[in-house]
């Protein structure tokens, strides 16, 4: 995302900088004060101040040093520039956005504190712009634009994708020449048979078995070698799609959580789907047929010239007709099938809504009102469904007709030449055999633009994955490094989104072995902290450090492979318990596997399923229990041994006595391994050496459970809340038994 | 270890829960307290916002929320802190009646600096190319241009005849009657009906 935008000549000139002052960040911003909506002004960060230009005005200028605060904040469908001055007592708005620029000024206005705070690390937007800040279309979620600067590029990628089969395509363009040369040549020589016998009545039988032989026997050649083109150009589209999709998905796989988390659900999946599925089809029917009708509608046009030029342009009179009445229809024909589409979308995404939802149908007893619904809806579609068809019925055999009008011109202007003899019959035959080779890739080419359209937007957004570096990768002397257990955050800042912080300053360090419980309420970043250790992101500010040398510098792999995670939703790969149990560590014995399904308290409901650990779990491990996944993936992080053990609401899914159990084989594996545990049921931490307690994106206190008991802060109250609840829940139920026994 | 804790839970659960502070949070919680001329001064600031004096208590800046945006913007105004968490602090039932002119002219200040959804009063052209319509309209903001998925939930019907566009940024634009725009501006908006 552009964050340093060229200011206009007038706006630089009333900015008046000091000498050597220099333009860090720059962004238009569009809602004036009195609400009008277009390009207002400038956000301007020096070095040293804070300019936001209004027209050829400067509206508001301070010093970085004097501002306490910079801070974009987010309104419904548009933003504000929020500073608050040490020497004012209220905070104040300098300037107001639509959603175009938020995401925008939110990064400058952490650029701008950054350089208040002397902090040298500029801030790097890696967001995408939603349009092409030149030509103003929209972009296909890409970098680049494929119409301003991706076109020769897209083209140049296309040639590297394919020059590897250069010579096999070569081959194949000389096998399509002589197709073409066949089939032009057919023509000519039905003319001279018709000429030479038919015409005037002469020659014998043979000549006319002659001549039906070497017809049938060009035809069959023909068709062979079209055949065989064809069947090269599909499996040549389907390697390179498969090259292409393989090549993606490994990178889909390198690149950060960051960037696939950021993409819409779905989109990296359409890319990898459906972008590859166009680019085939593209190689298969248009790519190879490109050249050959291209070649066969030359050399027909050229032999109809030289036949006759007035023919010949009657032949093509109609053509224009043809192209305005489609250019009219497409219009209306891309109207009905967008609606066909809009109205079967609703369709499936009411039939989706309510069957996902039927308990809260079923319970409600509202399932005459769905089914009205849904009947509409479904009568909707089918109206519109026969009207497009009807549509498409009647207009296609008409443009058909129209295009293929100018035959009876050539026939009646051809028949009359014929008649005064200034042509031959058989010259006539081939004139009208040409006109039909003419039509064939002439009606084509007119559906190539929007093809080739499709096949660049496609490269480009296959690209927009395959050139993307990943933002966690390992650098080129990344330690291979044994951890040890010591972790430290040092002045950690992140946020997943720049104008949402959601750890700010963390300083915690964690000795070799601790097991250290997080508590807070939802939504405070503990799973934050998680995500940071596990590295799935790169802290903002600050540094991580294992063992005192920063994650950054470690090999990601290597690391990864000594961390154990048990997370609040368990994903089990479809496949059988034992490989899923095995997915931490691929050369596990049977034993190795057991005993650490042992430890998680899985063993036994694994063996009484009826094919043991071989039992196929789907792709949501849906005929398991919650709690029964969860101790799978508490088997699959212990298999490996882990150094670092991370708990992510681990046992939360599990009734009493199974979290008892595995507590107690926890406690086992948890000695001399530093581990991070969070759980809402904070008599699921009693075991943990310290407690910190997170709270306004800060540490807010740190301590052992009576020490944080004793202080009466935070923890002391989510401690007594939930005892409160407990007894409350203990005591209605005392109530009910005696209830029962009286 | 567990035991010691266990011993200090049950110490808890005897003595020292204060069952009615839970208690008064709850109240607080269900509470749905109106603000009226009655009972709050609203000032504004010199940073462009307005503070609350109200009761005994003091806000240096509010924050305002319609909770009926679309329907009934006028009734039931959240007022609430500036703080992240931005908790409320009351609600004006009915804009038009409780609170005096000056007051009302202050809400309406703040709801229109925090909602943003240009109303469009013209449709010039719009324009569609590959998946994506460009609108250029004329709104009560002024002209504008913008870009929307031509897939999806781009265009929302509130009602029949209500339309909330959204575009590839995420702002939103209304057309609060279709029925009013002219049969020209109709057939360009076609598409979307």
């Amino acid at each position: 995302m552009e964050l340093l935008f060229k200011l206009p000549k007038k706006t630089q000139e009333i900015l008046n900088l000091s000498q050597g002052e220099e333009i860090r960040y720059c962004v238009p911003y569009d809602i004036s004060l009195d609400k009008r909506y277009g390009d207002i002004g400038y956000i301007v960060v020096t070095d040293k101040q804070l300019i936001v230009t209004e027209g050829d005005r400067i509206y508001y200028s301070s010093d970085l040093s004097r501002l306490e605060k910079i801070k974009c904040e987010p309104m419904v469908n548009s933003g504000i520039l929020l500073i608050k001055e040490y020497d004012k007592e209220d905070e104040s708005y300098v300037a107001r956005f639509s959603m175009r620029h938020l995401t925008r000024v939110s990064f400058v206005a952490k650029g701008a504190e950054r350089i208040r705070d002397k902090n040298k690390k500029p801030v790097v937007s890696r967001e995408r712009e939603k349009t092409c800040l030149k030509c103003g279309r929209a972009l296909p979620g890409t970098m680049k634009c494929p119409k301003c600067d991706g076109k020769l590029v897209t083209v140049s990628k296309f040639w590297n994708l394919i020059k590897e089969y250069k010579l096999q395509l070569a081959i194949m363009m000389i096998i399509s020449l002589s197709s073409t040369f066949f089939s032009l040549y057919l023509p000519e020589y039905q003319k001279n048979f018709v000429n030479k016998h038919l015409a005037i009545k002469s020659g014998a039988l043979s000549d006319v078995l002659l001549f039906v032989g070497v017809m049938l026997a060009l035809t069959v050649l023909q068709i062979l070698i079209d055949v065989g083109k064809n069947w090269w150009f599909v499996s040549f589209g389907s390697r390179l799609s498969l090259s292409i999709r393989s090549k993606m998905y490994k990178k889909i796989q390198e690149l950060s959580l960051s960037y696939i988390l950021e993409k819409r659900p779905g989109e990296l999946m359409n890319r990898v789907a459906r972008d590859t599925g166009s680019i085939q089809r593209f190689v298969q029917e248009c790519f190879g047929h490109m050249f050959s009708h291209m070649i066969t509608m030359v050399g027909a046009i050229i032999i109809m010239f030289a036949m006759d030029v007035k023919m010949t342009l009657v032949s093509i009179i109609f053509l224009p007709i043809v192209f305005v009445i489609t250019s009219i229809f497409r219009k209306s024909i891309h109207k009905r099938f967008h609606l066909q589409w809009v109205k079967s979308d609703k369709l499936n995404s009411s039939l989706q809504d309510v069957i996902s939802g039927m308990r809260v149908v079923k319970s409600f007893g509202k399932e005459q009102a769905e089914s009205e619904k849904f009947k509409n809806l479904n009568a909707e579609y089918a109206a519109v469904q026969s009207r497009n068809e009807v549509f498409w019925a009647t207009l296609f055999p008409m443009v058909s007709f129209i295009m293929s009008m100018g035959i009876y011109f050539v026939i009646y202007m051809g028949g009359v030449r014929v008649l005064d003899d200034r042509m031959s019959v058989g010259a006539l035959m081939q004139f009208q055999s040409y006109v039909w080779i003419l039509y064939g890739p002439l009606m084509w080419m007119t559906h190539l633009p929007r093809r080739i359209t499709e096949m660049i937007t496609s490269m480009e957004r296959i690209y927009d994955v395959l050139d993307e570096e990943p933002l966690i990768g390992n650098k080129p002397n990344a330690i291979k490094h044994d951890i040890q257990g010591e972790v430290e955050f040092r002045n950690v800042s992140f946020g997943y989104r720049p104008y949402e912080p959601v750890l700010q300053n963390i300083n915690l360090k964690v000795k070799k072995g601790e097991m250290i419980g997080l508590v807070g309420a939802s939504g405070t970043g503990k799973s934050t902290m998680i995500n940071l250790i596990m590295r799935l992101y790169d802290v903002d500010d600050g540094e991580l450090l294992i063992d005192g040398i920063n994650v950054n510098d470690m090999d990601t792999g290597y690391y990864h492979s000594q961390i154990g995670v048990v997370l609040q939703e368990n994903y089990l790969f479809a496949g059988t318990i034992y490989n899923n149990i095995k997915f931490s560590k691929p050369d596990a014995t049977e034993e190795e596997v057991i005993r650490a399904a042992k430890m998680a308290n899985a063993h036994d409901f694994i063996i009484k399923t009826p094919d043991g650990y071989n039992t196929y779990v789907g792709e949501h491990g849906h005929n398991l229990s919650g709690g029964e996944r969860q101790r799978i993936a508490i088997a699959r992080a212990i298999l490996n041994n882990p150094r670092l053990l991370i708990l992510d609401e681990a046992t939360s899914s599990l009734d009493t006595e199974s979290e008892y159990l595995i507590h107690k084989a926890l406690e086992r594996l948890t000695e001399g391994r530093t581990t991070f545990a969070i759980a809402h049921r904070l008599s699921t931490l009693q075991g943990a050496d310290r407690l910190v307690v997170i709270d306004g994106h800060k540490i807010a206190e740190v301590g052992t459970h009576n020490e944080l008991m004793e202080k009466k802060g935070i923890y002391y109250k989510l401690v007594t809340a939930q005892l409160q609840m407990q007894s409350l829940e203990s005591a209605s139920e005392e109530v009910k038994a005696a209830e029962v026994a009286s | 270890m567990p035991k010691k804790a266990d011993d200090v839970f049950k110490k808890l659960a005897d003595e020292e829960f204060n069952l009615e502070q839970m208690e008064k949070e709850t109240e607080e919680m269900l509470r749905l307290r109106y603000i009226n001329s009655s009972n709050a001064v609203f000032a504004r600031t010199e940073g462009g916002f307005v503070s609350l004096k109200i009761e005994d208590e003091f806000y240096p800046r509010v924050q305002v929320y319609q909770a009926f945006p679309f329907t009934d913007p006028y009734c039931y105004i959240s007022i609430r802190k500036s703080d992240e968490k931005a908790k409320e602090i009351g609600v004006i039932k009915d804009l038009r009646k409780d609170v005096d002119e000056d007051t009302r002219q202050m809400i309406l200040e703040q709801i229109r600096l925090r909602y943003f959804t240009p109303i469009i009063k013209k449709i010039n052209n719009i324009k569609d190319e590959y998946g994506f319509a460009y609108f250029d309209v004329v709104t009560d903001h002024g002209a504008c241009r913008f870009t929307i998925h031509m897939g999806g939930n781009s265009v929302v019907h509130l009602t029949d005849t209500r339309l909330l566009i959204t575009d590839l940024d995420g702002n939103r634009f209304e057309i609060p009657d279709v029925t009013k725009l002219s049969s020209a501006e109709l057939k360009k908006l076609d598409l979307f009906l």
